[in-house]
């Protein structure tokens, strides 16, 4: 294991030292060692670390809550803002991994790792987040359903890094629901961000994780749900659940089978829906 | 050690001293506190942040420091193990109640589980059952069965009430 270590000053040097085939960013590090302990980079010349370079910090700016690429864990389950307008992503944060892990892992690094697992992609899918990255020739914004292309894989490009996220700032209800192994210390057999806003029209956003290469939306259960009164009906949430299973394209692997993957998004989503409903 | 590769120097806080020193570019702040300090409370279980068995405090923090770099510190990152709270007034009431409640057996994974727990009541002086298990959620014992630990963490908050 012999590789370069680069301390980047500033935004520009660190995407140019990230252009450079081999080099990888660094922030948390919660999947960059445990991947580099188990031999997963071939051809790993150089970490980048990131940590200073980007905002640790939630704000509100207009009509966005703005949240930096290295806010950890912890202190996003945490924070009022997100407790208060976007349940689904504080109760995402809280489900990762244990307390320890919690205090190092970012959701820049979450997202930048890009693994059908990550359980904030859900919740940022569910509140139409977007993604604002930045290199040294400039910045562009992409929306989360739009970053991740595949298993680990992202629309950055060389020499990109992810800035931060974009919320459109509302009040919502949500509801992040997992299902692993035991509670703590659990990668997602398959996990589900729920998010409902009414602002005159009732919107419901429904994503599925782990049922796919990237993450689902269950269009036909969104479609459903704003078209009945409140409040819903067991026979509402039923069919609703019935889409989610019809949804969800699991596969079967070492976590999980693709048939149980499949039930479970069904009660998932019954799960969060009676999670919301007063 | 292959001595062709580039050391980095680092400067940080442990254990209330600032100090320097030199590591490799993959060296994890578990083997710098072993290796370079011979500080060797802190324990290498999985080394892969499942068991804890290598928690420290992170900038006040409890984190495993089985993955994080060593070379990403800096010079206001403080890092505390247990041998920098010998003298601690919490964190000697929590090892004696690990003691009085007869929470260690082999003893390797206390120096975590007690770091979990004096991060938890500094926080949270009063906690419920549920909180203890939930702060101790990332600590594995092979042991003890976890009933005695969660007892002596009950027992070291109920003797700070008074
Ligand atoms: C024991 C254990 C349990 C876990 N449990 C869970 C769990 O329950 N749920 C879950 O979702 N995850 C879990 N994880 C995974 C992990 O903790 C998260 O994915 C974490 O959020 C990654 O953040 P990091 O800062 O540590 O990332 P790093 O390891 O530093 O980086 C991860 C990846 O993202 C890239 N990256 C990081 N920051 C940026 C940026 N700003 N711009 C561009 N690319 C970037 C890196 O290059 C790297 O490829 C677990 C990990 C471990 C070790
Ligand atoms: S050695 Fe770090 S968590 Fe197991
Ligand atoms: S006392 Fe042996 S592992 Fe906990």
């Amino acid at each position: 294991m012999s590789f370069e270590f680069y301390k980047p000053a500033n935004i520009d040097e660190a995407s140019k030292l990230l252009k450079n085939s081999g080099y990888v960013a660094i922030v948390g590090g919660t999947d960059t060692i445990v991947k580099i302990k188990a031999n997963f980079y071939k051809a790993l010349k150089a970490l980048v670390d990131l940590n200073g370079l980007f905002s640790k910090e939630i704000k509100v700016e207009g009509d966005k809550c703005i949240i930096g690429s290295a806010c950890v864990m912890n202190y996003i389950a945490e924070h009022p803002v997100i407790k208060e307008n976007f349940p689904v992503l504080a109760q995402a944060a809280l489900s990762v991994a244990a307390v320890q892990i919690r205090n190092t892992a970012t959701i820049g690094g979450n997202v930048g790792n890009s693994s059908p697992v990550g359980d904030t992609i859900p919740a940022l899918y569910s509140l139409e987040a977007e993604v604002n990255i930045v290199s040294d020739e400039g910045k562009r914004v992409v929306p989360i359903n739009e970053f991740i292309t595949g298993v680990g894989r992202n629309v950055l490009k060389p020499g990109e890094m992810i800035e931060s996220f974009a919320i459109p700032m509302r009040k919502t209800k949500g509801s992040f629901q997992k299902l692993g192994e035991r509670k703590a210390l659990s990668i997602s057999k398959i996990n589900l961000g729920l998010s409902y806003w009414n602002d005159g029209k009732p919107h419901y956003r429904i994503a599925l994780g782990a049922v796919a290469i990237t993450v689902l939306r269950v269009p036909k259960a969104e479609e459903l749900l704003e078209n009945s009164p409140l409040p819903l009906t067991d026979e509402v949430i039923q069919q609703a659940a019935t889409y989610a299973v019809e949804t969800a394209k699991p596969i079967t692997d070492i976590r999980s089978t693709k048939e149980y993957r499949k039930q479970m998004a069904g009660v998932l989503l019954k799960r969060a829906l009676n999670a919301i409903r007063e | 050690m292959n001595s062709e590769v580039n050391e980095i120097e680092i400067q940080f806080n442990l254990n209330g001293q600032d100090l320097k020193t030199k590591v490799l570019p993959g060296m994890t702040v578990l083997e710098m506190i072993r290796r370079n300090f011979k500080l060797t409370a802190t324990k290498e279980g999985c080394g892969k942040g499942e068991c804890g068995a290598c928690s420290i405090l992170f900038n006040g923090l409890p984190i495993n420091s089985c993955l994080k770099l060593a070379a990403t510190l800096t010079p206001t990152d403080k890092i505390v193990t247990v041998e920098g709270l010998a003298n601690d007034e919490l964190m000697q009431r929590i090892q004696k109640a690990y003691v009085d409640e007869g929470a260690v057996q082999c003893g390797f994974c206390i120096p975590g589980m007690t770091i979990s727990t004096y991060s938890l009541l500094k926080k949270n002086p009063k906690p419920t059952m549920d909180e203890i298990k939930f702060a101790l959620a990332g600590n594995i014992c092979r042991c003890t069965g976890y009933r005695k630990i969660e007892a002596a963490v009950a027992k070291a908050a109920e003797r700070g009430e008074k």
